[in-house]
């Protein structure tokens, strides 16, 4: 749940204002939705680094699960790295604000959401997200009742909270639901954007070139040599902290992802 | 191999699978929530085999 939640969160208040929505007579969008979105000021930060560390640190003191705190974690900070992959990029190290981005995903936000969904299922982003569905039913015994009951219950209190209110059938499908619903979405969307809709494939890098993508200007060799410091400075960290990462917790997490 | 309980259970959800990307296909808004999915699951996966089994 809170690696689930985690992934979400750097979206979760934000894509509503940026896509716009229509309440009564009202009409909510931001006025530039990709500052809104990636930028500062704006809610960018909430695709950093340190906006993962903040929350699972809160998760830590607050719920006092280091499962949750890590799990969030991880959540976060994969949806904050996938996210540099587009012409956009995240702005990774906040509260520096330049942007880290890979540009090999159009970053179409800014089109309204069906756009920009028809963008995304239509360039290398939708290739990307098909890496991870079927990497999942490579894996599949990681949605099997018994991995469920002996790894992923047993693993965080919140199940067995759960489990006074809710039967464990009902709790193994909110565990599947995530994958269910993920897979579900890139299926319809693919056919919503190119069976009803025929809009081109483009998987060519930075595409599709059909959309009007938002772009972040390149680094600068300076910014590059920040970003290559910062970098270099948490592998060290890491490596000297094997007291608190060590190889145990790599265990942990490999069975979590399911490669052991 | 999963065993033939498992393909049992991999082909509910398929079934559940294919109406869900047929109603999102025809209403994309059923798309864009990960809880409108959730509430779906639990309903064709959970809730409606627990009524049949108590029906019958």
């Amino acid at each position: 749940m809170p690696l689930l939640l985690g992934s979400y969160a750097p979206d979760m208040m934000s894509k509503w204002f940026v896509y716009g929505i229509h309440i009564g007579g009202w009409d909510l969008k931001a006025s530039d939705p990709v500052q809104f979105h990636r930028g500062w000021p704006g809610v960018g930060f909430t695709h950093s680094l340190l906006y993962g560390v903040v929350i699972a640190f809160i998760f830590w003191r607050v719920l006092g699960s280091k499962t949750w705190a890590i799990s969030f974690l991880i959540g976060e900070w994969a949806h904050a790295i996938t996210d540099t992959g587009d012409t956009v990029g995240t702005m990774l190290f906040f509260p520096w604000t330049i942007h880290i981005h890979f540009g090999a995903w159009a970053y179409a936000g800014q089109t309204g959401r069906l756009t920009d969904a028809a963008a995304y299922f239509s360039g290398p982003g939708a290739v990307w997200d098909l890496v991870w569905i079927v990497y999942g039913i490579f894996c599949w015994r990681v949605l099997t009742r018994s991995y469920f009951e002996r790894h992923v219950f047993t693993a965080d209190a919140f199940w067995s909270r759960a489990n006074r209110v809710v039967p464990v059938a009902a709790l193994l499908i909110l565990y599947r639901a995530a994958f269910f619903y993920g897979t579900c979405r890139w299926i319809a969307w693919s056919l919503w954007a190119h069976v009803v809709h025929h809009y081109p494939y483009d998987i060519s890098w930075g595409g599709p070139h059909w959309v009007p993508a938002e772009h972040s200007p390149s680094l600068t060799w300076l910014q590059l040599a920040g970003v290559g410091a910062i970098i270099a400075t948490g592998v060290a960290i890491a490596f000297a902290s094997r007291l608190e990462f060590g190889r145990r917790s790599w265990a942990a997490i490999s069975r979590t992802l399911g490669l052991t | 191999m999963p065993s033939k309980r498992q393909l049992t259970v991999a082909a509910g959800y398929v079934a559940a699978a294919a109406v869900y990307v047929a109603v999102g296909v025809w209403y994309t808004d059923f798309l864009l929530s990960f809880w409108v999915g959730l509430a779906y699951l639990l309903l064709v996966a959970w809730l409606l085999p627990l009524g049949v089994r108590r029906l019958f």
